[in-house]
């Protein structure tokens, strides 16, 4: 039986961190991931990471997996795919199963960076045909690229419930409505502003009364909740849809500590079962380490830095590094984890009652149930005196750890400063060029470019684009409302892409000058002709 | 802690525990249930094979066993109201070799002579009984009145039934120590109280020996370790109770349809655990390669589930089953080595009557707890 | 850890509610009347729940209803869900063919 240096389970951005700071210290590793392709929930993220350079913001979530596979490889890492370790037992053994036979190896450390999986929530008829987790239909789409299907419905507004619908949007689907039994929103403003100026509605407060139909999903019924999740009679609502796309959160897979042992802890805090670890992911068990959603729900960037610091542990564990080195490296990549643990949807500010921004805006409500700033809320967070010229208009108004804005602008139009949670603050001492480049950087797509001065009546809005096929120039459609709904004619008068922009393309509207504080996508009209 | 005294107290939630407390209740006596872990029926009540069977065992334990099968288990459903899942189809024993059938007929006579309706078969007629067995069987011990069970149902079950005729369980109450008072058990001293009756029975599995010697008891018994294995639910293929010569595995086709199957590895006396019984990373494999050598036809199911248990094995592997004179109003039924499931419910009907009445319709001699000697 | 749990203890009786019909565990079909009703039978842990009514034995394992169970248990017996303990897991963590976990090389040696 082969013995490793160091055992990894799971090829997600945890495992593969982990695998890269161990390489780098010597060591002798071998990863092992039951799927086809490497890189865990990486390859289904089309959309851009946030937080800072560091972080990989900007960079869309699978070539972050294939930035991190590149490294691993390179480093000499083993990383062996359609190997399920289906057993961690006495002695630190695992049973790998690869093809069709069971291998038995040793590792004189394991890190299991297995990840989460989908949470359900019953209800009546969640036992047809249509009814599938949020995670899956982003599989579905990004992965094998099939549509889950025609007219969704999305039950949870955390970040996956927002993010997927934005996906299944640009898949052409049509996704009717999206539910939580939450008084707002769980996920960021921005993601749920790109899905609402879409048109899409939410209905916070409510939650799925019934999903029925013949064999399959055809029908919907939500209805009202109140502050105890009990529905108040007569404010049903129906929707004909086909799909119910389940979006309530995730739980970790922690199966193969508790069966090694491990001390385990059920923190809902956490998403459930997890081990109980130290800061640094290791387990009451020397040298078995966590990292990743297996210790916790969190998200890509945070698995990242995790799976480093058990990379780190495991080495300085194995002797591969000085107990020196390890504080140095550890005290690094904690203060670059805590950077990403501030603002208002820090794991520490939960459950907390936000009303201000850090900078002492109150926050917008609208945002938080109804998925888009009002026009109060645009006013309160925007500076009043009017810019000349094209400028940059920042619709972000929350405060999430975040800066590639501030990184795209080559005049330094954009302000961030060192705290990256702060709010994006235009200069206005400085002078826009109309690049772009921080419309497209932005990853929460909350920048757009306004030119009020293109005529004395026309005002130019350019925005981020990321739906196929591309509009073309001199296209006539409408620009709609934060909300979605149709503001006024709307021209294309430009759409550029770049490589520049990784895929996200800037669509340049002609509108009407009055609709200029308001018009902030472009729908196309179907043409007839 | 209940204010009352209890009739007896019951050292024990499995099904041996259970049973007993059950038909202690039937009887009009109070009992509590004390079950050191958090669950009802834990240990090896929860991880057999599910075996419900008179072949195969030593002559000392037939009668009981057999009058379990005559009197208990056939009306066990609707006495506890509750689907045990019992199927009486039989026991087929197989052999591969000549070795193999020469153990089974030394097993078959010593039970004929017990008035077993047990015989041996050839290779003809045991695949008229099972066609999926493998070309390797040559032979077969058939006992048609044994067969299998649900352990988890039945076990639950007697909770249940105990439960609703007002048996006190107390899940989570460790005991580590026995005391008498006066000359007469008296005290049953947990981790957490002292609780006091004047009749204790001791049916704790591997367990029992430490809270036994604490009032000067021995159980001589040590742990080894099973391991067990389940299948996703396949299509119906034979209804019998399985084993082999050498007992290297065993199981039998649920209701449900999976497959439960129990083995060894060999290095059993030799295995240790992390806290709890844990599979070893080479105990389902083995038990796999032994299936599929009798069943070729499983050999693409899926297992769903490994998992393993201690068998307290006596010294001379058959069960504890009496009254400790030398600690009046004590009574012990433990060291079941690996087969109590199938006698589990008869050897608590027997304690219960022993208990209450001072006679158990069987007689249980042959399982009195100061039977060791030495071998000269 | 141990901690004392009295099965006499006064829960209630089993009412029963519009949703019992609901299906939870759907590997099973075991439905949330049933595990109720099971509650009621004595059954108050997730464990207990599992080998009495088979919620949690399918292919899945529980991964889809372990949670929801746990939450029904906890319902009925009027506790927090953080007091009940998860469902033990075992290998293997994805089901597996029988004939490809008995074939192992377990005697190779590393230097051959």
């Amino acid at each position: 039986m082969k013995r490793y240096d160091l055992i990894i389970v799971g090829a997600g951005p945890a495992g593969l961190s982990a695998a890269i700071e161990a390489a780098k210290k010597g060591l002798h590793v071998v990863v092992f991931d039951e799927n086809l392709r490497p890189g865990g929930q990486l390859f289904k993220q089309i959309h851009k990471f946030f937080g800072s350079k560091e972080h990989q913001a900007k960079v869309r979530g699978f070539n972050i997996g294939k930035k991190l596979l590149a490294e691993a490889t390179q480093l000499g890492v083993e990383v062996q795919l359609n190997a399920t370790v289906t057993g961690m037992y006495l002695d630190k053994e695992v049973i790998v199963k690869k093809g069709d036979e069971i291998f038995h190896f040793k590792g004189d450390a394991i890190i299991v960076a297995t990840g989460a999986s989908e949470n359900s929530v019953p209800f009546k008829g969640w036992t047809l045909p249509g009814v599938i987790g949020a995670g899956a239909a982003q599989t579905m789409m990004n992965l094998h690229g099939i549509k889950p299907g025609k007219k969704i419905l999305m039950l949870g507004s955390g970040n996956v419930g927002l993010v997927v619908s934005f996906q299944l949007l640009q898949a052409g689907c049509d996704v009717v409505a999206i539910v939580d039994a939450a008084p707002h929103i769980g996920g960021y403003g921005v993601h749920a502003a790109k899905v609402a100026r879409c048109g899409v509605p939410f209905y916070l407060s409510h939650t799925i009364q019934s999903v029925s139909g013949d064999e399959k999903v055809e029908k919907v019924v939500i209805g009202a909740v109140d502050s105890s999740f009990t529905l108040i009679p007569e404010t049903e609502k129906t929707f004909t849809v086909d799909t119910i796309c389940v979006a309530v959160g995730l739980s970790p897979m922690s199966q193969l500590f508790k069966m090694a042992g491990c001390k385990m802890d059920d923190n809902p805090k956490k998403g459930g079962q997890v081990p109980v670890c130290n800061e640094w992911g290791e387990t009451s068990i020397k040298g078995i380490f966590a990292a990743g959603d297996v210790a916790g729900i969190e998200e890509a960037s945070s698995a990242m830095i995790e799976g480093k610091m058990a990379g780190v542990c495991a080495s300085e564990y194995l002797g591969y590094c000085s107990s020196a080195e390890q504080a140095k490296d550890l005290e690094n990549m904690a203060k670059d984890l805590d950077s990403l643990r501030q603002g208002m949807f820090a794991i520490k500010n939960r459950g907390k009652k936000i009303e201000t921004t850090m900078e002492g805006i109150p926050i917008s409500t609208n945002l938080l149930k109804k998925g888009f700033l009002s026009d109060a809320d645009i006013k309160r967070f925007s500076p009043t005196k009017k810019i000349a010229g094209v400028h940059p208009v920042i619709e972000c108004t929350q405060n999430i750890p975040c800066n590639p804005c501030q990184d795209a602008c080559v005049r330094h139009c954009i302000k961030i400063g060192k705290d990256i949670t702060a709010l994006p603050v235009v200069d206005t001492t400085k002078t826009c060029m109309g690049c772009g480049l921080c419309v497209a950087a932005c990853s929460g797509q909350a920048i757009f470019l306004v030119n009020e001065d293109f005529s004395s009546d026309y005002a130019l809005i350019t925005l981020p684009y990321e739906f196929l096929p591309l509009p073309q120039k001199g296209e006539k459609g409408k620009a709609t409302t934060r909300s979605g709904e149709i503001l006024c004619d709307a021209e294309v008068i430009s759409v550029k892409t770049s490589k520049a922009y990784d895929h996200t393309a800037l669509l340049t509207m002609k509108v009407p000058l009055a609709m200029s504080e308001k018009a902030r996508f472009f729908k196309k009209v179907k043409s007839y002709a | 802690m209940k204010e009352t005294k209890p009739d007896v107290i019951v050292i024990g939630g499995g099904i041996v525990g259970n049973s007993s407390a059950y038909y202690l209740a039937k009887r009009g006596l109070s009992v509590l249930v004390l079950e050191g872990s958090d669950f009802i029926g834990n240990g090896g009540s929860s991880r057999n094979g599910g075996g419900v069977r008179q072949s195969g065992r030593d002559p000392r334990e037939l009668p009981l066993v057999m009058w379990g099968i005559q009197n208990i288990w056939p009306t066990l459903n609707s006495e506890l109201g509750v689907d045990v899942e019992y199927y009486q189809k039989g026991n087929l024993r197989l052999g591969k070799t000549a070795q193999h059938l020469k153990i089974l007929q030394n097993l078959t006579d010593k039970a004929v002579a017990c008035g077993l309706d047990v015989r041996m078969i050839d290779r003809d007629e045991v695949r008229k009984i099972n066609p999926y067995l493998s070309d390797e069987v040559i032979g077969a011990s058939w006992c048609p009145t044994d067969g299998h069970a649900n352990p988890l149902t039945t076990t639950l079950g007697y909770y249940k039934a105990a439960r609703a005729l007002g048996v006190h369980f107390i899940t989570g109450e460790k005991v580590v120590e026995l005391k008498k008072v006066k000359g007469k058990i008296h005290q049953v001293i947990t981790e957490n109280t002292t609780y006091t009756a004047d009749c204790v029975l001791l049916a704790a599995g591997y367990e029992s020996r430490a809270i036994a010697k604490t009032i000067g008891i021995n159980i001589p018994v040590r742990k080894l370790k099973i391991e067990c294995l389940v299948t996703e639910i396949q299509p119906r293929m034979f209804e019998q109770m399985l084993g082999t010569a050498e007992a290297d595995f065993y199981g039998h086709q649920s209701k449900h349809g999976s497959f439960v199957f129990g083995g060894s590895t060999g290095l059993e006396p030799y295995e240790t655990d992390n806290g709890t019984p844990i599979s070893s990373s080479i105990g389902a494999p083995c038990i796999c390669r032994g299936i599929m050598k009798y069943f070729p036809a499983l050999s693409r199911a899926k297992i769903v589930r490994t998992w393993a248990g201690w068998v307290d094995e006596c010294a001379d592997k058959v069960a504890i089953i009496d009254k400790i004179d030398e600690v009046p109003g004590l009574f012990v039924s433990c060291g079941f080595s690996g087969h109590g499931f199938g006698i589990g419910p008869a050897a608590g009907y027997n304690m219960a009557e022993l208990i209450a009445t001072g006679e158990s319709p069987v007689d249980l001699t042959p399982l009195r707890y100061n039977r060791f000697k030495a071998k000269i | 850890m141990h901690s004392i749990n009295d099965r006499n203890k006064e829960i209630g009786k089993f009412i029963p509610a519009a949703d019992d019909d609901l299906i939870i565990c759907r590997c099973e079909e075991i439905t949330k009347g049933e595990i109720r009703k099971a509650v009621h039978d004595g059954m108050f842990t997730v464990t207990e729940m599992r080998r009495y009514l088979r919620c949690g034995m399918g292919l899945c394992q529980g991964q889809t209803c372990a949670k929801l169970t746990k939450n029904i248990i906890a319902r009925e017996l009027n506790v927090s869900p953080s007091t009940l303990e998860p469902a033990t897991s075992r290998s293997p963590m994805r089901p597996i063919e029988m004939k490809i976990l008995g074939k192992e090389e377990v005697n190779k040696n590393e230097r051959d």
